[in-house]
């Protein structure tokens, strides 16, 4: 048994949670309908019905979160035809790829999508974690209930992944980089000492790579990763809302309070979407104050589109012009010289080059030291950051306060580091790794023995 | 003693423990199917050719990632994976070949290995010399096979460097 209203538009709004239109409007001419937006809406629910204006800024966050997700639905899209067309096989991957590349209409294009946007989100999730940092956006400001410290923490995962991603992808084409990525990058597994070679086992399905290697590392590229990283995505937008949105939204509570007025019926819609009871973060009083915030729909909603348009049609455009490399195919019998990871495992390359050293008769192997030991405390280190950092609530969400100038200046220093190791493999290194100067001409050397 | 437990309470905990438990049990299966039991390796005995295929000199051959060098009636074989991440070292002639005792041996050292990847720098017996390299090219055993008289290399028996196989 149903209820009918009396007379369509009687009760223009319905009762409580229930919302007549199903679609949201972009210009929406009250508060209440702005909220009816976020609250009905199951793409907007994550958004909190009004926003802190600040927090829009382009020059606070440069919506370097934002670009990352639209990356990863670009990624994710532009996979979807490429699984279609590629064969994870070894005597047919290198095959398939060359035919996606030069035979299958607009291959080129969706595969030079796929690459740059991958690319582009290794660039834009290090930078996004860069500006975190730098604002101290990880640290709880003066909400009750904040764990954004555990918001860092998947982000540093979701960085990870993102590699993990990027390097299981450039497995697949089956050439020359393919293979002796996946020669150096099990050996340096297997530098571990006692499990090392178990685990390289684990990773190759054998002692040497083939057709076991390359299914694995299309599963993990294909299904294991990429469902990891898209509920991790999740969780972490999720967490942001519940952290009371931005770091620079705690800066609302040092707004002088709205003066008390009469409760009204508005309250309820804005803010609602935020969970009840133990809800955030920021004092509803001051998010409410009408020259503070803004309603998310269109505010945010509009910014957000404007980002992620910009991003697909810079990647869209920039590909067509842009042609994803292919070596030749694999060979176990000829190394490349010189054999160059992708640009952002060069300043690993670099360091697994610099750091065997001898202690007297003993040596630790390059390859344990630089590709494992020095890698896992720089990512023990930053995870554990947040709890380090023993600054003022205060100085959240703000670009380079007084009390964190410290730590800003080691952490800029390790990213420089990582940018010079990386500009030092990309453009310095040539045939057997030896040291030349960006303009200086390469010798001739036989490319095969 | 603790109080009595109630008939209900202990269900629930038997309940969980056994749900925990096969949900534990499946996973490992599950993952236990990905360690693989069969390692179909190539061999690592293998011929390489009649004593005659290899003049005096060096001579790379690809598929073993080995050099062979001759020495008028003398072999000796060494590894061209680099000891540091496994890529394969590539042989640089001398201008001027040199004599060096090697383990109590004179060896005639005609080439030098450089590595690709890192830089690694061997000399012609193997040793590292410079790069992040850890530790000398290994050297393997040579032998003769009765059956075709041809030059058969132990790829999983590594030798020390005084290690020379002398041609009947």
């Amino acid at each position: 048994m149903s209820v009918k209203p009396d007379k369509a538009g009687s009760q223009p709004h319905g009762a409580p949670g229930v919302h007549t239109k199903p679609l949201w409007s972009v210009r929406p001419a009250s508060d209440r309908e702005a909220g009816d937006a976020v609250v009905s809406n199951f793409l907007l629910h994550w958004f909190p019905a009004k926003t802190y204006k600040p927090s829009l800024d382009w020059n606070y966050s440069f919506w370097l979160g934002t670009a990352s997700a639209a990356l990863l639905l670009l990624v994710t899209v532009s996979g979807l035809p490429l699984l279609f067309l590629y064969v994870p096989s070894v005597e047919r991957a290198y095959g398939s790829v060359k035919d996606i590349e030069y035979v299958t209409t607009f291959g080129f294009w969706i595969r030079a999508v796929h690459r740059l946007s991958a690319h582009l989100m290794v660039a834009v999730v290090f930078l996004h974690m860069v500006r975190v940092f730098l604002t101290g956006a990880y640290k709880n400001g003066r909400g009750q209930g904040q764990k954004r410290e555990q918001n860092w923490v998947l982000g540093v995962g979701l960085l990870l992944l993102t590699l993990l991603l990027s390097f299981t992808g450039y497995l697949l084409p089956w050439d020359q980089l393919a293979y002796w990525a996946i020669t150096v990058g099990t050996n340096i597994a297997s530098s571990i000492p006692f499990v090392g070679s178990a685990i390289r086992e684990l990773l190759l399905g054998g002692r040497a790579i083939d057709q076991a290697t390359l299914i694995r590392f299309y599963v993990l590229h294909v299904i294991a990763l990429p469902a990891a990283i898209g509920v991790i995505f999740l969780y972490h937008m999720w967490r942001v809302r519940k952290d009371g949105g931005l770091a620079r939204a705690d800066r609302a509570t040092l707004l002088p309070e709205k003066a008390a007025e009469a409760p009204s019926k508005t309250k309820t819609y804005t803010l609602l979407g935020v969970a009840r009871g133990t809800s955030p973060a920021v004092k509803a009083s001051t998010l409410e104050r009408a020259d503070t915030t803004v309603n998310s729909v269109p505010d945010l909603t509009r910014r957000i589109l404007i980002v992620v348009l910009a991003i697909f049609a810079l990647v869209s455009i920039a590909s067509v012009f842009y042609h994803a490399p292919l070596e030749e195919p694999a060979n176990a019998l000829v190394t490349p010289n010189p054999a160059k990871a992708p640009w952002y495992f060069l300043w690993l390359q670099e360091i697994v080059t610099d750091t065997t050293v001898k202690i007297g008769s003993f040596t630790i192997n390059g390859a344990f030291l630089g590709g494992v030991l020095l890698p896992g405390a720089l990512v023990f280190l930053l995870t554990l950051w947040p709890w380090l950092d023993k600054s003022a609530p205060g100085s959240a969400g703000v670009w380079f306060p007084k009390d964190r100038r410290t730590q800003n200046a080691v952490f800029l220093a390790f990213v420089a580091g990582v940018l010079v190791l990386t500009f030092i493999g990309t453009f310095c290194r040539g045939p057997y790794w030896h040291l030349y100067w960006p303009w200086q001409a390469w010798p001739e050397l036989p490319t095969r023995i | 003693m603790s109080e009595p437990k109630s008939r209900r309470e202990v269900f629930l905990k038997l309940g969980l423990g056994a749900g925990v438990a096969a949900l534990g049990a499946q996973a490992v299966a599950s993952l236990r199917s990905l360690v693989p039991n069969v390692s179909y390796d190539s061999p690592t005995t293998v011929k390489i050719g009649m004593p005659n295929d290899f003049p005096d000199g060096m001579k790379f051959l690809p598929d073993e990632r080995l050099f062979v060098f001759r020495e008028g009636k003398t072999l000796h074989a060494v590894s061209a994976v680099c000891t540091h991440l496994g890529c394969t070292v590539r042989a640089e002639a001398l201008s001027a070949p040199e004599t060096k005792d090697v383990s109590g041996k004179p060896l005639r050292l005609t080439h030098r290995f450089l590595c690709p990847c890192h830089g690694s720098k061997y000399a012609g017996d193997g040793t590292n010399v410079s790069g992040p390299a850890p530790k000398p090219l290994a050297w393997y055993h040579l032998s003769l096979s009765p059956d075709d008289g041809q030059v058969v290399v132990d790829l999983a028996r590594a030798v020390e460097r005084d290690f020379r196989f002398t041609l009947a």
